[in-house]
This record gives C-alpha cells, sequence and structure tokens, in this order.
C-alpha cells in the first residue's frame, strides 16, 4: 500500500504536467485473459485490457454482461477464476481488497449511517491511525475538493440528499489515497438534471486528481461524457474498446451499435462485384471497411444522418415510403417511417422537418460514408 | 474474498454452532432414554429398553384428561389469537396511525415480561374479580402472552405487503370486504399459518402462566412440574418425550404447508 | 381516478363511524386484550402493594409496611433480589458472547443452511422450559447420563454439580439462548453487507470493521436481546426448582410462596411491583431508544 498522500486539490499546472508525463508511462493496471465463473457459467469470460496511469476508463454493459463481477475482481471482492491481474507490474490476483491501493465507490453509495460525515471521510485516516485533529484537516481538505461547505462536518449522513452523499462518498474514497478508483455506477439513482451535473463534476474533479478512474455503467451516453476510453461489455467479453469518437462512429459489432441507441439496421448480402445488397433485394451502398467480412452483415445507418430528401437534393441511398408517426425530441424531431415491410427512424432538426405530418409520402435518404457495415 | 483466517474463523463458527445445538438436545434425549427404560428408576447405561412406560403413560386416564385439557387451551388460544393479531399486525405494520408507536411499543411489553410474574398478578386479578381459576382461565393468561408474539410474526409478513396493492384494488373498483378477501389475505396467508403455529405450539408447551392460572384444571406441562418435584416416575420423561415428538410433528408438517403456500405464489 | 372511488371519498368524508382511524380500529381488540389482561393484574397488583400486610384489605387501607418488611434488616428476601438480578445480569453477558459467533454464522456463514439451523434453535421454545430442564437433571443426576457413563468409561465418575447455585445460571443460559440469539441475528441481518465490503476496502481490518460497522449497526438487535434475556432471567424460577433443588431462593418463588402458601399477598404485591418497576422501567429506557419499524423491515 502506497503511504505517501496526495494533497488535495493540486492546482491546476501540476495536475496538467503531471498527467502528461504519467499517460506515456506503463500501465497502472493490466488485465490479461481474466475470467470468472460460477459453476458452468462464466462472468467474465477472457477480458484483456491495458489501463494507463491517470486514464478514465469506462466500462458499459447490459445488466449481466459481467461489468460487476469484472469491478469486483479489480477492487479485491472477488478474485478471478484464472487470467492475470497486475497493478503497477505486481500480480494483484489474491490481494484481498483492504490490502490493495484501490477503492470502490458502490452503487449504493455504502455510507456508515451511524458516523457523520466528517466520520465517514475520516474512516480511512482512522485505519492508518492518523492523530484526530490531522484527520480532520485533511477530512476538510477533501470536503472542499468535493464542493461541501466546511458546516457539513458534523452533519447526519443519513440527512444528506442524494448528490450530497455521492459527494461524501467521493471525498472518503479520496481520503484513501488509492492509485485507482473504482466507481459501480454510483449515478444511477439520481435524477437526470442531478445527473448530468455529477458527470461533470466527476469528469473534473479526475482532472484535479490525476489519478486513474474505473467506471461501470449501463448508460453508454454517461461513459461519453466522462470518459477517455470507453469499453463495452457483452455477454462476459470486452466487444470493443476506444475512444467515445471511435465507438460513436466505427462501432465493431452490431450489438455496439445498437446499445448505443435506435439504429436503422438491415441484413446484408455480398454481391460477386463486391458491393452489398439488402437481404430483400435492392442494391445498398456503404463506406469502404478495411476488415475482413463474410458474406453477410449487417449495415447501420443512425435516425440522426438519415434525412428527407426533396427537390434537387440528393444522397446515395434513397428509399420512398410513407411517415406513421412522429415524435419531438426537444430541438429535433424524429419519424417513424414505413416503406414496404421495413420500418424507419428519421431523426432531424426540427426547422428542417416543418409541414411534415403522419401520412404524408416522402423520400429518405442516406449517404454511403453514415452506413455503417459491421459483420454478424 | 476468502483468506486463511477466514476460513479458520468459519471452521470456529460451525464447531461452536454444532456444540451448541448439541447442547440444546443433549437433555431432550436424555428424557427419551429414560422414559424408554425399563424399571423404576433411571441408570445409565440402560440395561433393558422397554416401550412398558410409554405404554402405560398413554393408557393412563389421567393423562388423557391433561391431554385434552392441553389441546383444548391451545387450540382456543390459536384461534382468537390469530384474529386478534392479524388486525394487531395491521394496525402495527400496515396503518399510519396516530398511536402506532405507543402501540408497537405497549404490545412488547408482556413479552418483555416475566411469565411467572405475569402468571401470579393474573391469579390476583382474577382472584380480585371473584373468578374461580381454571382453564378457561389459563386461555385468558395464555392469550396475553401469545397475541403479542403472534402478532409480532404476522407483522413481519405485513412489512413486505405493498399498500398500493390495496389502492390498486379499490381504484379498480374493490369493496373493502372484496380487498380483504381477494388481496390482503393471499398475500398474509404464510403470515399467518405460522403465526397460528407459534400460537399452538406455545400455548402447548408453556409451563408458568398454566402453573399458576389453570386452578384445578392441569396442563401436561403442569403436570410434569408437579410429579418432578414430588418423586420420580418414568411416566415423567416418557409423556415429556411425547409432548416434545407431537410438537416436533406439528413444526414439520406446518412448515411444510408454509413453504409450500410460499412456494405456490412465488411460482404463480 | 374512476368514479366508483369519487363516490366513495365523499361518503369517507362525512361524519360516520369512519372517523375512528383504521388503524386503532384494527388494533382494539388487541388493546383491549391488554388492558384487561396485563394492565388490570398489574393495577391490582399495585394496590394490593399498599394494604395492609397478611390482609384482603386492598383499596380500603394505604400502608408503605410492606415495602418497609422488604428492606428490613431481619427480613432476608432482599437477597433473593440479589440473587435474581445477577443471575438475570450473568445470563445476558454469557449469552450475548455465546450467541454472537452463531448469530453472525446465521447471517454470513452457514448460506442456505441458515434457515434449517434456525429452526434447530427455534424449536426448543416450543417444548416447556420444565421437560427440558429435567432432561438435564437425568443428565447431571448421580447414575445418571454424566455419571453413569464416565463410570462406564471405568472412570471416576461426573462430578456434583445438581443442585447448586452454578446449575442454576447453566440451566437459564440454556433456556434463553434463544431469546439473545434471535432478535441478535435480527440485529446483525440488518447490516448491508455493502458497508463491510467498503470498510474492508477502504483498508479496515477485520477488527475495525467490527468495532467500527458491525457492533454499532447491529446494536438495536442486540440490546433487544440483552434486554428480553435480562427480563426473563429477573424472573426465573423453574431452573433454581429444577436444576438447584432450592440452593437459591429467585425474588419470583418468593412472590409464589407470598402469594400462595404464606396468603400475604399484600407482601407478594409489594416484591412484584419492585420487580416490575425495575424491569419496566428498563425496558422502557431501552424501548424508547429504538425504531422498530427498521428492526422488523417497514421499508
Amino acid at each position: 500500500m502506497s503511504v505517501a498522500m496526495i494533497s488535495p486539490p493540486l492546482s491546476e499546472a501540476e495536475t496538467d504536467a503531471g498527467a502528461a508525463t504519467l499517460a506515456k508511462a506503463v500501465p497502472v493496471l493490466q488485465l490479461v485473459d481474466v475470467r470468472k465463473t460460477f459453476g458452468d457459467f462464466a462472468a467474465v469470460d477472457g477480458i484483456d485490457v491495458d489501463i494507463r496511469e491517470g486514464e478514465f476508463v469506462t466500462i458499459v454493459g447490459p445488466s449481466g454482461s459481467g461489468k460487476t463481477t469484472l469491478l469486483r475482481m479489480l477492487a479485491g471482492m472477488e478474485a478471478p477464476s484464472s487470467g492475470y491481474i497486475t497493478l503497477r507490474g505486481e500480480l494483484i490476483n489474491d490481494v484481498p481488497a483492504d490490502k490493495r491501493p484501490t477503492c470502490l465507490v458502490f452503487q449504493s453509495l455504502a455510507l456508515f449511517p451511524h458516523k457523520t460525515v466528517g466520520e465517514n471521510i475520516e474512516f480511512p485516516l482512522k485505519v492508518r491511525k492518523m492523530p484526530a485533529a490531522e484527520r480532520k484537516r485533511r477530512a476538510l481538505d477533501f470536503m472542499r475538493m468535493v464542493r461541501l461547505p466546511e458546516h457539513y462536518y458534523a452533519k447526519n449522513v443519513m440527512r444528506c440528499s442524494g448528490g450530497e452523499k455521492q459527494r461524501v462518498a467521493l471525498a472518503r474514497a479520496f481520503a484513501y489515497d488509492p492509485d485507482v478508483l473504482f466507481f459501480d455506477e454510483p449515478l444511477s439513482a439520481l435524477d437526470y438534471k442531478l445527473k448530468k451535473v455529477l458527470e461533470k463534476e466527476l469528469k473534473d474533479l479526475h482532472r484535479e486528481s490525476g489519478k486513474t478512474f474505473v467506471y461501470i455503467t449501463h448508460s453508454l451516453e454517461e461513459a461519453m461524457v466522462m470518459s477517455d476510453r470507453v469499453g463495452v461489455m457483452s455477454r462476459g467479453r470486452l466487444v470493443q474498446i476506444g475512444t467515445p469518437e471511435d465507438i460513436y462512429t466505427r462501432p465493431a459489432t452490431r450489438f455496439v451499435a445498437e446499445f448505443f441507441g435506435e439504429v436503422n439496421s438491415f441484413p446484408v448480402k455480398r454481391m460477386p462485384d463486391g458491393g452489398w445488397t439488402l437481404a430483400e433485394g435492392g442494391p445498398i451502398i456503404v463506406a469502404p471497411v478495411d476488415t475482413a467480412m463474410g458474406d453477410t452483415a449487417t449495415v447501420i445507418v443512425r435516425p440522426e444522418t438519415m434525412r428527407f430528401v426533396t427537390g434537387p437534393s440528393r444522397a446515395d441511398n434513397l428509399i420512398s415510403g410513407k411517415i406513421y408517426n412522429e415524435y419531438s425530441l426537444g430541438s429535433r424531431m424524429q419519424y417513424q417511417v414505413h416503406a414496404g415491410e421495413r420500418i424507419y427512424l428519421v431523426e432531424v432538426a426540427r426547422a428542417a422537418a416543418s409541414g411534415l405530418v403522419a401520412g404524408d409520402a416522402v423520400t429518405i435518404g442516406w449517404d454511403a460514408r453514415d452506413a455503417i457495415l459491421v459483420g454478424d | 474474498m476468502e483468506t486463511r483466517s477466514h476460513i479458520q474463523l468459519r471452521a470456529l463458527v460451525k464447531v461452536w454452532t454444532a456444540f451448541v445445538v448439541f447442547a440444546l438436545y443433549l437433555p431432550v434425549v436424555c428424557g427419551a432414554l429414560a422414559g424408554l427404560s425399563k424399571g423404576r428408576y433411571f441408570g445409565f447405561p440402560i440395561r433393558i429398553f422397554s416401550t412398558e412406560w410409554w405404554e402405560k403413560t398413554v393408557a393412563s386416564l389421567e393423562i388423557q384428561t391433561l391431554v385434552q385439557n392441553s389441546l383444548l387451551i391451545a387450540l382456543i388460544v390459536t384461534l382468537v389469537s390469530v384474529f386478534f393479531a392479524f388486525f394487531g399486525a395491521l394496525a402495527f405494520a400496515r396503518y399510519d396511525w396516530k398511536g402506532r408507536r405507543l402501540f408497537q411499543k405497549a404490545i412488547l411489553l408482556p413479552i418483555f415480561f416475566p411469565q411467572p410474574v405475569l402468571g401470579l398478578a393474573l391469579l390476583l386479578w382474577f382472584n380480585a374479580l371473584g373468578i374461580n381459576p381454571s382453564w378457561q382461565t389459563a386461555v385468558i393468561a395464555h392469550l396475553v402472552w401469545i397475541v403479542p408474539v403472534v402478532t409480532l410474526v404476522i407483522a413481519i409478513q405485513v412489512y413486505s405487503f405493498d399498500p398500493t396493492l390495496e389502492e390498486a384494488a379499490r381504484d379498480l373498483g374493490a369493496s373493502r370486504w372484496f380487498i380483504l378477501k381477494e388481496i390482503t389475505l393471499p398475500i398474509l396467508w404464510p403470515g399467518i399459518w405460522s403465526g397460528a403455529l407459534f400460537a399452538f405450539l406455545l400455548s402447548w408447551g408453556n409451563f408458568p402462566l398454566s402453573l399458576y392460572t389453570a386452578g384445578v384444571d392441569s396442563t401436561i406441562p403442569k403436570w410434569l412440574y408437579s410429579k418432578m418435584v414430588a418423586g420420580y416416575s418414568p411416566m415423567v420423561p416418557a409423556l415429556g418425550t411425547m409432548s416434545t415428538l407431537s410438537a416436533a410433528t406439528l413444526l414439520l408438517a406446518g412448515g411444510l404447508v408454509i413453504t409450500l403456500l410460499r412456494r405456490r405464489r412465488r411460482d404463480v | 381516478m374512476s368514479v366508483l372511488t369519487a363516490s366513495h371519498e365523499e361518503a369517507a368524508a362525512k361524519p360516520s363511524h369512519l372517523a375512528i382511524p383504521a388503524g386503532l380500529r384494527a388494533a382494539a381488540p388487541v388493546i383491549l386484550l391488554l388492558v384487561l389482561g396485563f394492565l388490570a393484574p398489574l393495577v391490582t397488583v399495585a394496590a394490593y402493594a399498599f394494604a395492609t400486610p397478611k390482609s384482603f384489605d386492598v383499596f380500603r387501607s394505604f400502608t408503605l409496611a410492606n415495602f418497609a418488611a422488604i428492606v428490613e434488616p431481619s427480613n432476608t428476601v432482599w437477597t433473593s433480589f440479589v440473587w435474581s438480578l445477577s443471575y438475570a445480569l450473568a445470563t445476558t453477558i454469557l449469552l450475548a458472547i455465546i450467541a454472537y459467533p452463531i448469530a453472525y454464522g446465521l447471517n454470513r456463514m452457514f448460506g442456505k443452511w441458515a434457515g434449517l439451523v434456525s429452526v434447530l434453535f427455534v424449536f426448543p421454545l416450543f417444548v416447556s422450559e420444565n421437560v427440558r430442564l429435567y432432561g438435564w437433571v437425568l443428565f447431571f443426576i448421580k447414575n445418571g447420563v454424566l455419571d453413569g457413563g464416565l463410570k462406564w468409561l471405568g472412570l471416576a465418575g461426573g462430578p456434583e454439580v445438581l443442585y447448586t447455585p452454578g446449575a442454576i445460571l447453566f440451566g437459564m443460559l440454556y433456556v434463553y439462548l434463544p431469546f439473545m440469539l434471535f432478535p441478535m441475528t435480527l440485529g446483525l441481518a440488518m447490516i448491508p453487507k455493502d458497508l463491510v465490503d467498503a470498510a474492508r476496502d477502504l483498508g479496515a481490518g477485520r477488527l475495525m470493521i467490527w468495532r467500527e460497522i458491525e457492533l454499532p449497526l447491529a446494536m438495536p438487535g442486540i440490546l433487544i436481546g440483552m434486554l428480553l434475556t435480562f427480563v426473563l432471567g429477573a424472573g426465573a424460577i423453574a431452573e433454581s426448582k429444577i436444576l438447584g433443588g432450592q440452593s437459591v431462593i429467585t425474588i419470583a418463588q418468593d412472590i409464589e410462596i407470598a402469594f400462595t402458601y404464606a396468603q400475604n399477598w399484600p407482601l407478594g404485591s409489594a416484591l412484584a411491583l419492585l420487580l416490575v418497576v425495575i424491569v419496566s422501567g428498563l425496558a422502557l429506557f431501552i424501548l424508547s431508544r429504538l425504531d422498530l419499524d427498521r428492526i422488523l423491515g417497514r421499508r
């Protein structure tokens, strides 16, 4: 365990300099073919990933994808069935949670209900037998860091609001001075507005502290806002890991693309000339891909890259259909368009959709560069 | 994550628990052995096993009366206490009303009260009222202690009952009686059965309250006690063992019914 | 909301028998039972406690003579109080230590066996205590299971423990174990596992977790168990009669004697009243500090 403590909050200049040099260093956390099986069931089925110093990595996946099990192994609450987990080059597979310089922020937050805000934050310092006066001084520092007012020090933690509890849990985790912080979707119970505020605050804190964050969530939207890299998990495997930009524009599989939200997806077949055709017939023009594909694949087109084609404008792919229903999304409008057996979702800016109502005959189109070809 | 010391601790806790369970049942086994040994006086190791004293106990007219008394008291106590406790549990755990906190605490007092003293106080009270103690007064005495216990047992089930179900039923036009019959009772059945089982068994085995409030009528525990202090007869451990075995059988059968009820509810 | 419900609410708004809250109506039978079967006897006892000694002049005389008799040095009844309260205290402390590992195991270690183990501990509650205590007499008595068994093995035979003050304490530990165990188990079940995991993750060792997290959070349940054990132990009578062979007279036994053989109801009532005041004072003090909804699981 590292005994040295960071002194919060670090100044902006220091952090930037530190982050820049550390980012190039060896991975702080390295996973090699990590597996966890319960009987015949593989909750985590072979994961390889390197997490760099100071990175903010988010693992997203639906419930049951194995992300919580993965996190519990990283935090030391479960031992992997096979594979290696190393922290700064040292194997930590069987090092229990209390002996690891890592700290988990629980989904439930796991605040100690019989302790005050201050006592909660001081808990890891008390474990290290720090004198009371010093503990209090540091607890107040951490409270400032997470933007909790000083008079909250003696407040009953159960009387805090949801957002305040988040901050207490964060301050307590920072007080432990871990090398890596883990988060088990701590924001999931909060309302949308508060969640948005705290997501950004968390990213700011990450920047200010220079710590490595590993965050799991089922919300890809949350992952996008905060992370340097996003990994998508499905059935115990890491399907894709990359920057938010990568995941959004170049999903590796149909699962990743669909996990992001509503998409139009078409099963396609390869033609002898190397082009692609819809399964039910009709050619489809797609962006060239550099990965190997089989004879069948799926084309993904996001609703927001589809548009209505009128007058002189044109698109690489065109389909005629009829508007079935319309949905207002605030600044944008979404339309359900029926064409033959198929249903398409088209999303356009409100201004671009004036006058369209259910029952209107329309032509929808999209360009080849927006048609993402993914393997099955 | 399992560490070595944790595995050791687990083993230690298991051994300790097994030891305490052993000690808990050791006297029951001793009683069973004594009731099954031939001869007027108990000695260990037992030289000759025989069912002689069991047969004598079953044949005894005096003991038949005892069993009838104990059964009658336990049955009445069960019926009345389940009725009282069902509504008591709703008041305890379901309804929000002004006196609820006070009621919750008041109901615990008879449980948190030494039973011999309660029995003696009731004896005094019955005397002051000019009532001669008999098995009927014993029923009252049992109720004072057993109704609160059964209330708690049912209340635990009521806590897991979602009150919006009743509201939803009312919103769908159901009457109060219809809601009770179709929604509340079926969901609370496992708790009610557990409560009934507790009531019967606690009454069946109760000694201190019966001792002072049953007057000239006797129950199994009361009779056993009088023989224990007055002089040993192998009929004492024999009857004690029979009483224990019938309680165990009932607990097993009742437990089975309640498990089936719970399972059916989960499967449907 | 339907039309039916609306009309229903209108009816409820009118003054009628519905004005009594539903909770109070549901509680009424139990309240009636407690008033007639618990409160009234206690009031009678209190009234008798101030009546002329060895008389039945309840409500017609007022005297403190009964209490004076209790504290009088020539009377040894106060020793019964000391014995009973000491036994109750010793039982409470020892049982807390005996039951804690079992309660911990039931919550954290026994897994799917926890239900069965609980039933094994519940069942003795349904066998009257005199039957179970008598089993111990058969175990400890000369030529009984222990003595006879040891002799059969060629050893010297068992120690003479029956009819001693120690046997009474043993009997009390035996009879009151479930009363300590179950509230304690309930108390330990109130600790979310996340909190223990979090404390460990923050570096706390087992002792620290126990002292800082588990013990304070399980305290309500442990307190209820200790209170129950103490109260029941203070009123114990069967243990001394069956296992103690009158080597120690407990306070409940003194009350019994005054009520039955001695026919001195006022003295018995005074003793009972003193015991009740001590016991219920303690009970109310502790119960007033606990939130029953939280312990029994209302969210």
